[in-house]
């Protein structure tokens, strides 16, 4: 927000390099995440199975989209974009089964598969995942790098944090926290990847621009998730 | 990393009503003079005023070992609010099933139902039910399951009954074990939290020894004399009716190196404080199965003289009122001493179990834990 003498100004081009610019999203991330309540829960040590069981059962009814909506994001890139439609192509396949090793830990803590797949997306799964699709949709949606830094960049740096938590508070064994843990394995060559092409010649101002916006808007639905368990 | 295991729910089931020393002979027969000298001589031994058998006045038998063993479990799930469809292992530990072929578990959860679940069954005879304890712990602690329940069964009257000794050769030491044993079945729930609402019983550690190699079959059923050869067992007579003319389906016990097993069994106990795993200044109660008090009295001794301040308030056994029911035993004790409000958080158990089968031991470490504190606000 800017404002002079004149009274309000609109917003104005961010023109600092992109990696900058998300950096601040991410760190506005984080800041955002230490506000959830079950991730202040389990930074405190004051969590139960049920938390645990809770999470994995909200997280799952999105996960299970994470691959569909990069699949059409893939769909939507054409031949100036190849790298990146190539990129997302293999990126889907990656996350495609994904939600099966969600799933193992979820059996494994005693859930029921039945009660897992009869789950459905909280109000926050609902508006992420309705946000990606639209973003997904549209014509070379290279936007969709602004979600990917955020989805990413948490299964990389948060994920595992939070399972190695969850195992330490808990007890729980590996073959309890692998979604989390194997986030933590993956994804940081994910990120790896996305890094250049978030620093190649083809971002133009416009394409920075929407994936830092991007960004945002998945940050802040990513919480929205995370604070509304349950609220379906 | 892996995960702990806890005892949540706990659960028995004995059998008909509880039948008094004088009252044996009318379940498993046997009322002519010599027997019935040899029946009070053991009873007066062993120090069992009562036990269950699944056998009626008439001698036939009233249950399967799968129904006692499915209904121990049944009350060790509703102790814990449970149901058999949230159990992922089931390790049931017997002498003998009901059936040759297929195995006890199989028997069991077809019993009991839920639904698909692992199954082991440990067979043996008392020892079985720690090694079917260790099997569930073990896949509890690697995360394969969140709900396991281990149950200890024994259906022995049928192997008691007269109509196992008339027409048979005399073998004096078929009496010991047949005045002795009884039937019952105990179960145990285990998890990998603590339940909630209660205190658990969290396993510190679970270590079964077998010392066969050197040591001769001590208790045994099926074998003829001490020939340990092809041919000679009892599936190899030109019938099974041969097989029992000659002794083979009853169960025997070598009396004379049973003073040998408790020693053995205190150098085992000895072993776990050289490395370890008992703390004798930590180590609050102890449950040991035994088959006969004399047994209780050199054991009770000699942690006596070992353990600072043990006495009679931390060792626990109920054979004198439900009998030695073998593998099932050690869960019945458990059951009762944790219902009755001998075991406090924070206290710990040492279960033990001596298998005079071919000398091995059982022993299992348990802590007392308090439920965790759930926090007023919700995530």
């Amino acid at each position: 927000m800017t404002s002079t003498a004149l009274g309000y100004v609109p917003p104005q081009r961010d023109s600092r390099p992109l990696l900058d610019r998300l950096s601040d999203v991410w760190a506005d991330f984080e800041a955002r995440l230490e506000q959830v309540p079950i991730l202040q829960a389990l930074a405190a040590g004051d969590v139960t199975i049920e938390d645990y069981h809770r999470l994995l059962h909200n997280l799952r009814q999105q996960v299970v989209d994470g691959s569909l909506w990069i699949a059409r994001a893939a769909s939507n890139f054409d031949m100036d974009h190849f790298d990146l439609r190539s990129a997302a192509i293999g990126h889907a396949l990656e996350e495609h089964r994904d939600h099966l090793l969600l799933q193992r830990d979820y059996l494994a803590i005693g859930g029921r598969l039945e009660t897992l797949q009869a789950g459905r997306k909280n109000v926050g799964s609902q508006a992420l995942s309705g946000y990606m699709f639209t973003v997904a949709s549209q014509p070379n949606p290279v936007a969709c790098l602004g979600a990917m830094f955020i989805i990413e960049g948490l299964g990389a740096q948060k994920a595992g944090e939070w399972g190695r938590r969850f195992a330490e508070v808990l007890g729980l064994a590996d073959n309890q926290v692998h979604f989390m843990i194997y986030h933590a394995e993956a994804d940081v060559e994910h990120t790896g990847t996305m890094d250049t092409f978030l620093t190649s010649d083809r971002i133009d101002a416009d394409a920075a621009d929407a994936i830092v916006s991007c960004a945002k808007v998945v940050a802040r639905l990513y919480v929205m998730q995370l604070t509304e368990l349950d609220e379906i | 990393m892996t995960a702990t295991a806890y005892l949540t729910g706990l659960g028995r089931y004995l059998p008909g009503a509880p039948v008094r020393n004088d009252d044996v002979a009318s379940r498993l027969g046997g009322v002519d003079r010599r027997t019935e000298r040899i029946r009070r001589r053991i009873q007066n031994a062993n120090g069992i005023q009562q036990r269950y058998y699944a056998m009626d006045t008439e001698g036939r038998t009233t249950e399967l070992n799968e129904e006692l063993a499915a209904k121990a479990v049944t009350a060790a799930l509703a102790d814990r609010g449970l149901e058999a469809s949230d159990l992922g292992m089931l390790a049931t530990a017997t002498t003998q099933g009901d059936l040759l072929v297929p195995g006890f578990a199989s028997m069991v959860h077809g019993r009991l139902g839920g639904g698909p679940m692992q199954v082991l069954t440990a067979t043996g005879v008392c020892a079985s039910s720690i090694a079917a304890l260790d099997a569930a712990v073990s896949k509890i602690r690697l995360g394969d399951h969140a709900r396991a329940a281990v149950v200890g069964s024994e259906l022995s009257s049928r192997w008691l009954h007269q109509r196992r000794f008339e027409g048979v050769e005399d073998h004096l030491d078929a009496h010991f074990l047949r005045w002795m044993l009884s039937d019952g079945a105990g179960a145990a729930i285990v998890e990998f939290q603590p339940r909630p609402d209660r205190p658990s019983l969290r396993v510190d550690w679970v270590r079964q020894v077998s010392l066969a190699h050197e040591h001769e079959v001590c208790m045994r059923a099926g074998l003829h004399g001490n020939a340990l050869e092809p041919g000679k067992t009892w599936q190899d007579f030109d019938d099974v009716a041969g097989a029992e003319r000659a002794g083979l389906l009853q169960i025997r016990q070598d009396t004379s190196v049973l003073g040998e097993l408790a020693q053995v069994g205190l150098a085992q106990f000895e072993e776990l404080v050289e490395l370890g795993l008992v703390d004798l200044k930590k180590l609050d109660h102890v449950i040991c199965h035994y088959s006969t008090n004399a047994f209780r009295d050199v054991v009770f001794d000699a942690l006596a003289a070992r353990v600072p301040g043990f006495d009679a308030s931390r060792w626990f056994s109920n054979l004198e009122t439900c009998g030695n029911t073998g593998a099932a035993s050690i869960y019945i004790a458990l059951d009762e001493a944790w219902r009755t409000g001998r075991l406090q958080p924070g206290q710990t158990v040492l279960l033990a179990v001596p298998e005079s089968g071919r000398f091995s031991f059982g022993f299992a470490h348990l802590t007392v834990v308090a439920p965790r504190q759930q926090r007023s606000t919700s995530a």
